[in-house]
């Protein structure tokens, strides 16, 4: 398993959220929208601005908030 | 139910997108308007439906929400609501919660939520249809037995599974029972204290479980011993760095993951599908930005060429009955009162609704259809650059149709200094109302015979992007230079795209059309008939060029003459300023009363033209005209905007601050353009 953040993420890759690194208010609905720890997010669109797969829908976030998302990959998927 | 016995009130709640507007529209009959994209609903708004026995209930639809811990005044508002504390609407006897089918994790995780306000809570479980289509297997029987509230199937677009519906809402609710999320050890001993001393305090408060993290999370409603036990409960954890929100939402997604599974529903598989595809487009850095920029030219050009023929038979049935009432009616005061008076006011604006349908299909095609999401996703890194998110787009691109639900529309945005700055900027996007406005003086700048509609489109779009640069210029002195501080970061929902409905669309132009024509014969209508006596009277004079100049509106227009002489404008432009304070589009309607142009766009336009000073040179040059044209792009001529600025701010200060700045721009705006031009030899 290797820790990264969202934005070293490889278009179309599935990983596992392990840490939010941002505002208490930010955290909280990021969590609330499915970005909680241990929850699985498959990035869909890299850039600058990113879109990503959780809980069933399309969430786009900003680069700056992307880098506060530490993830982790799963076995099978570098 | 018996008469004097008083309604129920259910309120209908649920995450953007998962179709509530679309659901109450359907149950009351209401107009609701409908998007696809987050934050279409930012105000309760209630109606009444029927329950299959012929009982009436009063439903309220409140704004979007992802959970109950607001974090932006829309859903401070369906919180309130939900917790009783709203004027005018009662404590909901039941509550509605509409859960998209296809994406039931996220939407259920607002239900647990919602369960524990101590209401009597039905699911319905919307878009079964796109959920089915997804591979996901939707089992009502299971989650009703395993979350112990009632889910109903539904699909609102077609009106499935609303009599089953309409059946339960006829019935008893349960309540929703106990807890089934397992709360952590360490936050269930502080809730459960908490929960205690409250129903000490009142025995039957229900939910006491959800006041209890309410009052954790900083909540100031409650009995004092449960609010001093919950400040030492968060000062502990505080203490021990026990980040305890974070914990609860955890919890309650490790529910529903279990739940889900053993009830045998899915959340569908994130393969590509089409709206990944067509994403890939319109989110692309450079493609994106050309689909902005054509759907943008598209819309410009459409509103002349399109709208050039219905404008042209509104004109040609202002003219014929102008001249029916000339040839029926003997000459008089009476009769200049119809045909200069309420023809030419009510006339000069109404031609302009073709224009304005078009405006609001085009942008009825771009909410519905999910673009809208796009767009500001698109404009994110435009918009941090001036110290904003992305998510003031779509309260920005609303002020373009019109300025008022736009600034609604901010009630979406978080941070409340982004919320503010984009209120203070938002009439500065050219709104319907000043296409009248400048249609009129694009006409009387350069002769029709010489400018294609494609040019007059490009004129027009050089006046929106003027307002919008403006606006983002502002923006950034406002925000990131006044304000300060940092705006925050974005996170936006991207819902699927969907075939707009043109039902949908059809019925948002149908309401802006009454609303525009009930304006033309409301305010437009007086506003045309007083002008008219100001503009007539003291009738001292049979040459109407005399009698005008003469006139209480004419001795209005010469005293400001002098401070508007800069800007090029003479007395009769000053007649159309004063008269346009209310609505700007009153500036086209007392034109057509000063020049007596009866309602015709055609004669206004040459009356226009041919308007010289006293020493025979024109008024309306080209450089006269572009100076009155920047005048409107930045004057804040339009009393509705400042009521609801007043409204959305709750002082005076800002709507005060607003009139000012916007009336500074306007006149310096103006005054430069005659500076320049007259450098460059204009």
């Amino acid at each position: 398993m290797k820790a990264m953040d969202l934005t070293q993420v490889g278009a179309g890759r599935e990983v596992r959220v392990s840490r939010l690194d941002c505002a208490p208010g930010t955290c909280q609905r990021l969590r609330e929208m499915g970005f909680c720890e241990n929850a699985m997010v498959r990035k869909i669109r890299g850039g600058a601005d990113l879109v990503c797969w959780v809980c069933g829908t399309r969430v786009a976030l900003s680069a700056r908030l992307a880098r506060q998302i530490l993830v982790e990959t799963v076995d099978g998927n570098s | 139910m018996s008469q004097d016995q008083p309604r129920r009130w259910i309120a209908v709640v649920g995450n953007p997108n998962a179709g509530k507007s679309t659901l109450f529209n359907a149950l009351t009959g209401l107009r609701q308007r409908v998007g696809n994209y987050p934050g279409v609903t930012v105000e309760k708004r209630t109606g009444t439906a029927y329950t299959l026995h012929g009982e009436a209930i009063e439903l309220v639809d409140l704004p979007g929400m992802y959970s109950l811990s607001p974090r932006s005044p829309d859903e401070e508002i369906a919180r309130k609501v939900l917790r009783g504390e709203s004027d005018g609407i009662p404590q909901p006897d039941a509550i509605l919660c509409v859960v998209d089918a296809s994406n039931l994790e996220r939407n259920l995780f607002l239900v647990t939520q919602v369960m524990e306000l101590g209401i009597p809570v039905l699911v319905a479980l919307n878009m079964v249809d796109v959920a089915e289509a997804r591979g996901v297997r939707i089992r009502p029987g299971e989650l009703s037995q395993r979350m112990g509230v009632k889910f109903l199937p539904t699909v609102a677009t077609r009106g499935k599974g609303l009599v089953e519906l309409r059946a339960a809402l006829g019935q008893k609710l349960s309540d929703p029972g106990e807890r089934r999320w397992v709360m952590p050890p360490q936050l269930a001993t502080a809730v459960g204290q908490i929960a205690a001393a409250w129903r000490d305090a009142l025995p039957a408060e229900l939910g006491a479980e959800g006041r209890a993290l309410e009052l954790l999370a900083g909540g100031k409603d409650g009995p004092e011993g449960a609010r001093k036990l919950a400040a030492a409960w968060r000062e502990r954890f505080r203490e021990q760095a026990y980040d305890w929100p974070a914990a609860v939402v955890q919890a309650r997604y490790a529910y529903l993951k279990e739940m889900l599974g053993q009830a045998g529903v899915g959340h569908g598989q994130a393969h590509l599908t089409w709206t990944d595809r067509i994403d890939a487009l319109v989110l692309n850095p450079v493609a994106g930005w050309g689909v902005l920029a054509g759907i943008l030219t598209l819309l410009f050009t459409s509103i002349f060429s399109i709208a050039a023929y219905p404008m042209e038979w509104i004109d040609i049935a202002f003219s014929a009955a102008g001249g029916w009432l000339q040839g029926a009616m003997p000459a008089g005061l009476f009769r200049d009162l119809l045909v200069d008076g309420v023809l030419a006011g009510v006339g000069g604006v109404v031609i302009f609704l073709p224009q304005i349908l078009i405006l609001f299909f085009f942008l009825g095609l771009l909410e519905d259809s999910g673009y809208l999401a796009r767009a500001a996703f698109l404009l994110d890194r435009v918009m941090h650059r001036v110290g904003l998110s992305g998510k003031s787009f779509i309260p920005l691109l609303s002020s373009y149709a019109c300025a008022i639900p736009g600034i609604m529309a901010t009630r979406t945005v978080e941070d409340p200094k982004d919320r503010l700055t984009t209120i203070l900027v938002a009439p500065l996007m050219s709104c319907s109302a000043r296409i009248p406005v400048y249609t009129t003086l694009i006409a009387a700048a350069v002769p029709a015979a010489v400018m294609p509609s494609w040019a007059k489109a490009g004129a027009m779009l050089g006046l929106y992007a003027l307002g919008t640069g403006t606006a983002f210029v502002l923006a950034w002195l406002f925000r990131k230079k006044m304000m300060g501080g940092g705006s925050p970061p974005l996170i936006l929902e991207l819902p699927p795209y969907r075939r707009p409905s043109l039902r949908t669309v059809a019925l948002r132009m149908w309401e802006r059309a009454v609303i525009f024509l009930r304006r033309a014969g409301t305010v437009i209508l007086a506003l045309s008939i007083l002008l008219w006596f100001l503009c007539n009277f003291p009738h001292t004079a049979e040459d109407p060029t005399e009698r005008l100049a003469q006139s209480f509106a004419g001795q209005i227009g010469h005293a400001l003459e002098p401070v508007l002489r800069p800007l090029g404008f003479d007395w009769r432009i000053g007649i159309g300023l004063v008269a346009s304070l209310a609505a700007r589009e009153v500036f086209v309607s007392t034109m057509s009363i000063v020049y007596h142009a009866g309602g015709e766009e055609e004669g206004l336009v040459q009356a226009m033209r041919s308007a010289s000073w006293p020493d025979g040179s024109l008024i309306y040059t080209p450089l006269t005209c572009l100076a009155l044209l920047v005048f409107y792009v930045y004057a804040l001529q339009c009393l509705s905007t400042v009521a609801v600025v007043r409204r959305e701010t709750g002082s005076w200060k800002w709507p005060a601050f607003m009139m000012l700045y916007m009336a500074g721009l306007a006149y310096a705006g103006a005054w430069l353009v005659q500076a320049v031009g007259g450098m460059l030899g204009g």
